[in-house]
């Protein structure tokens, strides 16, 4: 299959994540290899399911890596130097329409209660034919329910990625 | 994941419901001007029918419904006018509960937030005019 080649809008966004209350995370190889992320993106999005189960986020918010580096002023020059350093994988802050039977929601408030349970999470970017995904292994912290009365109940938690090299891309 | 509920459910509990609150004066869902030579009456409109649609491909992900109706009160009276449009702000705003027939098209509505917009008079017609927003919040 081919990498999808197109500038695509944001709503082509979905985020997924392994089932079972105690999932055994990808490897960094399974990370990066569509035949093993394609278990956890399901058909809606390209991929076989089975293995995860959507996320219901209102959207899917940026991810990647923090930006990092050391600055040093250097007699003589006209300007600073720049060196980057090892950088952090970016933290997912995600909102959900708070359904409080949701499956999904429900694994996330226990993950995030257990603090330990690291889980395969998968961004899957889809166009209606091929898939490009971003899978990454993370714990949740910082849940919070916000229940403001002028629209619907917003489950609000942040995603916390291992770091390290533990995420890959891959593409159906 | 969230549904939509059927715009004619709405339509259907708007006019119960305003029939319920001002009865024995007549509600109709549209203004019509062979209505007007009648003393006093309402008519409303349904607008804003829209759920906040989120990322993928799942259609259901969706926030909750807020459909606005408008109600416009005519009287040729003006405290007419003014006594019906308190009696809507009395019964709605704020309500929570069950909005229209429970054992048909009635559907539960978290909070009405009534709104009176403005008062007006038509000379032509001889009317006075009192205009209203009143959002509905749906979990469904």
């Amino acid at each position: 299959m081919a990498l999808i080649n197109k500038v695509l809008p944001g709503y082509v966004a979905t985020l997924w994540c392994q089932t079972g209350a105690t999932p055994t995370p990808l490897t960094p190889t399974q990370l990066e290899t569509w035949g093993d992320v394609d278990a956890i993106v399901g058909v809606s999005a390209g991929g076989l399911g089975g293995g995860g189960i959507q996320v219901p986020v209102e959207a899917v918010p940026s991810f990647g890596a923090d930006d990092a580096f050391a600055a040093y002023s250097i007699a003589g020059q006209r300007t600073g130097a720049k060196i980057t350093t090892q950088n952090q994988v970016t933290s997912l802050t995600v909102t959900a329409p708070w359904n409080p039977a949701d499956t999904a929601q429900l694994l996330i408030r226990e993950d995030g209660y257990s603090g330990t349970i690291i889980r395969t999470y998968v961004v899957a970017v889809y166009d209606g034919t091929n898939t490009v995904a971003y899978a990454f292994n993370a714990r949740i912290g910082g849940m919070q329910w916000d229940m403001a009365p002028d629209a619907e109940g917003k489950f609000i938690f942040t995603i916390h990625p291992v770091g390290s090299n533990e995420y890959g891309w891959s593409n159906s | 994941m969230t549904t939509q509920l059927n715009p004619v459910d709405y339509a259907q509990s708007i006019q119960y419901q305003l029939a319920g609150i001002v009865n024995p004066v007549p509600v109709y869902a549209l203004f019509n001007r062979n209505f007007a030579n009648q003393e006093k009456f309402l008519t409303w409109q349904l607008r804003d029918v829209h759920q906040p649609v989120y990322t993928g491909q799942t259609q259901n992900n969706k926030g909750i419904d807020t459909p606005i109706f408008q109600v416009s009160v005519f009287a040729q009276d003006m405290s007419d006018s003014f006594n019906l449009s308190n009696d809507i702000l009395q019964s709605l705003h704020g309500y929570s509960g069950m909005f229209g027939n429970p054992s048909t098209s009635g559907f539960w509505v978290s909070k009405i937030d009534a709104y009176w917009l403005y008062n007006s008079y038509d000379n032509e017609l001889g009317l006075h005019q009192v205009f209203m927003d009143c959002t509905l919040y749906v979990p469904a």
